[in-house]
């Protein structure tokens, strides 16, 4: 036991690392507030939240949220929103359902036909964005709307009813919607393959830089020859695509879909991206900030049934730590700068 | 005064009945209701309609009444009961779905001496107010009620509801009722309030379910709001590693719900019944307009209906035929 913990500190100080660089980090005020956070409800929620259960329980929360959270808050670096997605969850379920279960395709076109209804929603936004001076708050609005009515419209007339069944074969279940250990949704997994792709495009490709200077100023990356319509039109496709793959994971996972839900993946991943360190106005985030803001929001989310809390409390500690992460966010980023400063 | 004037009353009142069930014989009667394309209005519908073949059988009628869409619904609806009235209707069934907006119009219908019957919503408080014969309808505090007597009944008597959508009326009976229901049979039962971020997302469910299943080993019935959260609370009973010693009843069913009734996963389901709502009332007016007969039960309950593993073919089949 006290081994590891005498090592550690001649770790950090081999790689290189300090106090100093570490809170001078993007992520280091998402970091706090996740530990603060965790510790909290750990002390409240006792052994079972500490234990296999818990862990399962606020990473399954985590999992569906965090793959919408990770292109939502990166359009958020780029300077936009998407609120669409809430209508493409269900968009994507209702389709899956429809094709593989009302018409009994095999369960690849379901899949491929909801990721196409994502791909499809997020290119009309993408469109719309750069073609036109509407803000994309608006614009992605008003493309919830139209592709619930249409979710709605579509389901009625199909299967006259406003929920869809589907029973997947056992191999796209294991694969989409089982529980590992009975209790480890497999979306997990699938929620670290996008964080691995994502940070690999957001801060090893040439590309990442592309987004922060399009959220940090868009005429001047377009004179800097780079691609700003392109680069939008496909980072809303990227938020329509993820989207439609929860919608896909709920549809596996509880074999019915719902006309009606998704409502909650829009507000929720935009928290997620803020606690998370992303700034409102463009510009700056991060991956790790992202994951990070989204385990503490479902920490917060799962912790209070297990601290046998009000759950309306639990909306009030969510809503002081986006407060909280705006404030942090901005204090760090004055620290960061200064820092900047000094060195030169 | 009284006794004797009583009875004159009462002779005089039945030789008015008499009278225009003699003159009338057969019924053209009108039936407001929601949008025939809406999921439970078809079911509606097909009730009144099935009921409107005997009537059609003496020479009378049944004309359905929808609203082309739900935005303006308290006037459209009572702009619907007049033009019932205009089309000269031997009776009138409705939904008094916004009092305020409705009520002249169905005061109308009593002052045209049309026989009223009012269904499915208002209650039998809104056909006493009005003078209707009559309230047809499912109550959603006994939806509830009939979901915790049914587990209690079964021995599941420690219960909770899964409340997603805290504050609306019609859920917050659904949960009182249950607690009620299991109360009734010595068993006690509280209410699992989700935060407003849950509603719609069936994760968050099965996950605050799981939650409160691990910190309260002693629950062993469950009562879900609607036939997407029960899907949601049988996987979080799942993933809690329950499966089997807690047992879930929730309100409507879909294909998905009598595919769990099937499979032992879900015990019951509660169901309002619309079918029921259309079948009675027609047949209610049909027989009054007809031959002057009366329902002396006032209120007559549509719901629950419970569906279980021991009716649960005979309801497949009923949802096949559009009734159910």
């Amino acid at each position: 036991m006290s081994s590891p913990a005498a090592n550690a500190p001649a770790d950090t100080a081999t790689s290189g690392f300090s106090i100093g660089s570490l809170i001078r980090r993007p992520e280091a005020g998402s970091l706090i507030g996740f530990v603060v956070v965790y510790i909290f409800f750990a002390i409240l929620g006792g052994a079972v939240f500490m234990g296999a259960p818990g862990w399962s329980s606020w990473l399954n929360i985590a999992a569906e949220v965090g793959i919408i959270a990770l292109p939502v808050g990166l359009l958020m670096i780029s300077g936009e929103f998407d609120i669409s997605v809430g209508a493409v969850v269900p968009a994507s379920s209702v389709t899956c359902a429809l094709l593989s279960g009302q018409f009994g395709l095999p369960a690849i076109v379901g899949i491929g036909g909801a990721l196409s209804v994502g791909l499809l929603v997020g290119f009309v936004n993408g469109m719309i964005v750069t073609r036109t001076s509407i803000p994309s708050l608006i614009v992605t609005i008003g493309i919830m709307f139209a592709v619930m009515g249409l979710t709605l419209g579509l389901a009625v007339l199909v299967k006259g009813s406003t929920s869809v069944g589907y029973v997947p074969d056992p191999l796209t279940k294991s694969l989409l919607g089982t529980f590992i250990g009975g209790m480890f949704n497999v979306s997990i997994f699938w929620w670290m393959g996008f964080i691995a792709v994502f940070f690999y495009f957001l801060h090893i490709s040439p590309i990442g830089n592309w987004v922060f200077a399009l959220g940090g100023d868009a005429e001047s990356a377009r004179n800097a020859g780079v691609p700003t319509a392109k680069l939008k039109v496909s980072l809303f496709m990227m938020s329509g695509f993820a989207a439609a793959f929860v919608g896909i994971a709920q549809v596996m996972t509880y074999q019915s879909a719902q006309v009606a839900g998704g409502q909650p993946f829009i507000f929720n991943s935009i928290m997620c991206a803020v606690i998370g360190g992303v700034i409102l106005t463009g510009g700056a985030g991060s991956i790790i900030g992202i994951v990070l803001g989204t385990m503490t929001f479902a920490v917060v989310n799962q912790g209070i049934f297990f601290a046998r809390l009000d759950p309306n409390v639990g909306s009030i500690i969510i809503g002081a730590l986006l407060l909280a992460a705006v404030l942090t966010n901005d204090s760090f980023r004055a620290l960061a700068l200064s820092y900047a400063t000094k060195k030169k | 005064m009284t006794l004797n004037s009583r009875i004159a009353r009462g002779l005089l009142a039945s030789a008015a009945i008499a009278l225009t069930a003699g003159t009338a014989m057969a019924a053209d009667i009108f039936v407001i209701g929601g949008k025939p394309d809406d999921p439970f209005w078809s079911r509606v519908k097909k009730g009144a309609e099935d009921a409107g073949a005997v009537a059609e059988m003496q020479g009378g009628s049944v004309t359905w009444l929808g609203p082309q869409n739900y935005d303006n619904l308290g006037p459209d609806a009572a702009e619907l009961i007049r033009q019932a009235i205009d089309q000269g209707a031997d009776a009138i069934v409705g939904p008094n779905w916004v009092p305020e907006a409705m009520d002249p119009a169905f005061e109308a219908v009593v002052a045209a001496d049309i026989p009223l019957v009012i269904y499915n919503a208002g209650g039998i408080e809104s056909a006493d107010r009005l003078g209707a014969l009559n309230y047809v309808g499912a109550v959603d505090y006994k939806s509830g009620y009939a979901g915790g007597e049914y587990l209690g009944n079964a021995g599941h008597q420690t219960g909770a509801c899964v409340n997603t959508l805290p504050g609306a009326a019609n859920i917050e009976a659904f949960c009182s009722g249950f607690i009620d229901g299991l109360a009734a049979t010595g068993g006690n039962g509280e209410t699992l309030q989700l935060p407003a971020t849950a509603y719609g997302d069936a994760t968050a469910v099965a996950q605050a379910v799981r939650a409160h299943l691990i910190q309260n080993p002693d629950i062993d019935a469950l009562f879900a709001i609607g036939g997407g959260d029960t899907s949601a609370t049988i996987s979080g009973i799942q993933q809690a590693g329950k499966t089997g010693s807690v047992h879930v009843c929730g309100m409507n069913f879909n294909e998905t719900v009598l595919a769990n009734i099937q499979a032992g996963t879900q015990a019951c389901a509660i169901d309002q019944q619309g079918y029921q709502q259309g079948f009675f009332a027609v047949s209610i007016l049909n027989n009054y307009v007809t031959y002057g007969t009366t329902i002396p039960t006032r209120e007559i309950l549509t719901g629950p209906g419970i569906v279980d593993a021991s009716n649960v073919e005979q309801v497949i089949a009923g949802v096949e035929a559009g009734a159910r």
